[in-house]
């Protein structure tokens, strides 16, 4: 506090104190002259002189030696109270104690100067560092030119922008340490022509670099070895549009420090970007594929069977027996609904995935879904033996019966379509703390070690069953529907010595709403 | 077969689609039915007026009216049967329809045997003029008069929900019934939202006490989303 208050007092004030300080001091010494030594007295002088050298700097302790050497020869050199020196070899004391005063003054004064610097060079590095280390947190563009521009309102007190490429490569004002009211047409066209001409370059311009000095701002490009990924403008405060040196020399390698790390945080940025546009447009490309390998053998197979079935019996009708027609028209017949299960189940992930799906959240009975289901696949089931285990009393969960049906129907659909003819498929339900699970277990071939995720992937058919016609949809659309309902769904190969896969669904069981009394009574 | 009972009754069949109007057509024809075809919804209301048909075929999914907007007109100066087609998953279409009037619904793709099947019952519910007092499916007997349920000749205790909930059934039976028109009829105008709950749990009771396996019902089925339809066994 002491140095801070010292540092902005006005100059004739030091020179008052130092004056007062030096009277006192006469006087105390010339209380205990008779007891003090001349030599002794001359080195207290000496006190004021490193005082004000430490705090006061230069001129001050000069001040204080020469007003020091005064008051020495006059109150204590004989004769006293007269300037005259009656021994002349005092004159080379006197010589001495400024010499001392003048050395002890200068380097003490440099000293401070350089503690100042070490100071400022200290607050620059810090706050450097502390910046480099925020704009290692920050994950977006936006965040990270706020924290540039904060800093350099800081440190510099000038008011920034920066201008940012947009995708069709026009920069564009994308961040300003102030909304800017007082921007006229030509003002900036003026800055927009100069940003332009400095990415293009990439080189400094404006006030304190090599050119175009008397402009009232200074613009950086915020570039690292590759290229140049945008500029930043410092707009000369107005109260200091006439001051020659505008930044000092610390502030202007802290501009470039800055500038520097902006830009390296950028370069990240655009990067991960980039990366991450590749990586989407590596996957959509194999979705793609995927869509169009299974879209097109799913529909083409069906089709195929179709519409040649269908040209056979109207173009020869009479080369068929009775039989024969029938089984052409059970061809087509199958091969329809082959297709159809295909669009739904096509339709059902767009409408999964397009986010526009409104989930209806109604009391559902899982034992009534089940028995929609079970009668749904009455036709594909063959032989197969259904075996239901549910509790006497199931409770109901929330949610939109249709998609849930949607859901067990895929699960059975493909326990029959996975299992042999004539195999046993276990369907049971029960209570499990705060959920419902059903699980339904097949004796088919179960599932190949590593795959138990990758099946609810969009697409994915397993090698050792690719001999069952099939999109790769209906798991993906089960743990859709799983997840929209705030459940879980997971598929193993079983473990209760059987052969085959077992598929698990949780749903949350919600609290059941207060019986009305009065209602109905047995 | 049944269909002798309404050999020569009208339909008028309104859908944009010439395929499905030709199919429908063709088919519907060969049933003993006569059929008039429109392909608008404006169409389909003026025909509605002139060919007095008995029952109506209307695709939701049409071009210049929407299907819910010539039902509605329809049902402003008629109670013809209408059979509504619709998408497989457009459920708050058909309940819309349904609770607007429709008699009943078929999902597009159908199978023709369904589709008679359904038209069959619209007709024969239309022309009924009085309810009659025993309504039979199978094994089961519901003596509406005496308000008694029988099973394999057995009788059945139902509590007065179950019953006026089997009532309300088995009185359309072979048409659907919403979940909304079951709150109305069973608990009157007082139900809310949240008595969709007890109105599954009482289906659960019935089924319990009326079907083998609950969870292969054959009496009342389940229409995921929309309600429930009494099934009527031969």
């Amino acid at each position: 506090m002491e140095k801070v208050n010292i540092e902005r007092m006005p100059k004739w004030l030091i020179y008052v104190l130092l004056t007062l300080l030096i009277s006192v001091l006469t006087w105390i010494l010339g209380i205990y002259a008779e007891e003090l030594e001349i030599v002794n007295i001359a080195l207290i002088y000496l006190f004021p002189v490193l005082l004000s050298a430490v705090y006061g700097g230069l001129f001050p302790a000069l001040f204080a030696a020469g007003v020091g050497v005064l008051a020495l020869d006059f109150f204590f050199i004989a004769p006293q109270l007269s300037f005259t020196v009656s021994d002349l070899r005092y004159l080379i004391s006197f010589g001495v104690y400024l010499s001392v005063a003048g050395l002890t003054a200068s380097l003490a004064d440099r000293l401070k100067r350089q503690a100042q610097q070490a100071r400022q060079r200290e607050a620059h590095t810090a706050s450097l560092y502390a910046f480099s280390r925020q704009i290692g947190e920050v994950s977006d563009v936006s965040s990270l030119l706020d924290g540039v521009t904060k800093q350099l309102t800081q440190t510099i007190g000038a008011e920034t922008s920066v201008y940012l490429p947009d995708s069709s490569g026009t920069l564009r004002r994308v961040h300003a340490s102030s909304p800017d009211t007082s921007r006229d047409d030509e003002r900036v066209r003026e800055e927009e022509v100069l940003v332009r001409m400095v990415y293009e370059e990439g080189q400094q311009v404006g006030r304190g670099s090599q050119t175009l000095r008397e402009l009232p701002g200074r613009y950086m490009p915020l570039r690292t070895e590759e290229r140049t990924y945008g500029v930043l403008v410092l707009r000369v405060p107005a109260d200091q549009r006439n001051t020659g040196n505008w930044l000092t020399e610390e502030q202007q390698l802290l501009l470039e420090a800055l500038c520097g790390l902006a830009a390296a945080a950028i370069a990240r940025f655009t990067l991960a970007e980039e990366a991450k546009l590749a990586h989407l447009t590596a996957e959509s490309e194999r979705l793609r594929a995927a869509i169009l390998d299974s879209v097109s053998h799913e529909l083409r197979t069906p089709l195929a069977a179709v519409i040649g079935s269908a040209t056979g019996l109207i173009e020869n009708d009479e080369l068929f027996s009775k039989e024969d027609r029938m089984e052409l028209l059970e061809t087509i017949r199958s091969g329809s609904m082959r297709m159809n299960r295909l669009v739904q189940n096509l339709l059902g992930m767009v409408r999964l995935e397009s986010g526009m799906l409104q989930l209806r959240r109604e009391w559902c009975d899982i034992q009534d879904l089940l028995g929609v289901s079970l009668a749904q696949i009455q036709d594909i089931r063959g032989h197969r033996k259904l075996r239901v285990n549910l509790p006497d009393e199931l409770p109901m969960v929330r949610g939109d019966e249709v998609l849930l049906e949607q859901m067990i129907d895929n699960i059975l659909g493909n326990a029959i379509k996975y299992s042999p003819d004539g195999s046993v498929i276990d369907i049971e339900a029960k209570v499990s703390e705060d959920t419902l699970v059903l699980s339904i277990a097949d004796e088919g071939s179960g599932l190949t070690a590593g795959e138990e995720q990758r099946v609810f992937e969009k697409f994915y058919r397993s090698d050792s069953t690719l001999h069952v016609s099939g999109t790769g949809l209906g798991l993906a659309i089960c743990k859709g529907i799983a997840d929209l309902h705030g459940g879980e769904i997971a598929i193993a190969s079983r473990t209760d010595g059987k052969q085959g896969a077992i598929v698990w669904v949780r749903l949350p069981l919600p609290e059941m709403p207060e019986k009305r009394s009065g209602q109905d009574g047995e | 077969m049944g269909n002798e009972a309404h050999a020569g009754a009208r339909i008028l069949i309104v859908d944009d689609e010439p395929q499905i109007r030709k199919l429908l057509k063709v088919t519907l024809a060969a049933h003993g039915y006569v059929v008039q075809e429109a392909d608008t919804g404006e169409e389909g209301i003026r025909q509605a007026s002139i060919f007095h048909p008995d029952l109506i075929v209307l695709d939701l999914g049409l071009p210049d009216l929407t299907g819910m907007e010539v039902l509605m007109r329809i049902r402003d100066w008629s109670g013809i049967p209408v059979l509504v087609l619709t998408a497989k998953d457009r459920e708050a279409d058909k309940i819309t329809a349904l609770d607007a009037g429709a008699d009943d619904y078929i999902t597009k793709p159908f199978g023709m045997g369904e589709l008679v099947a359904r038209i069959r019952v619209a007709l024969r519910h239309s022309a009924k003029s009085t309810d009659e007092p025993i309504i039979r499916s199978g094994s089961l007997t519901i003596d509406l008069a005496q308000r008694i349920v029988e099973l394999n000749e057995e009788r059945i205790k139902l509590t007065p929900t179950e019953y006026d909930l089997l009532k309300a059934l088995a009185a359309h039976a072979g048409k659907v019934v919403t979940q909304r028109q079951l709150l109305q009829q069973v608990w009157g105008n007082q139900h809310d939202e949240g008595d969709s709950h007890y109105l599954r749990i009482y289906i659960g009771h019935l089924r319990k006490k009326l079907e083998e396996d609950p969870s292969q019902p054959r009496f009342i089925i389940t229409e995921p989303g929309v309600g429930y339809r009494f099934l009527t066994q031969e």
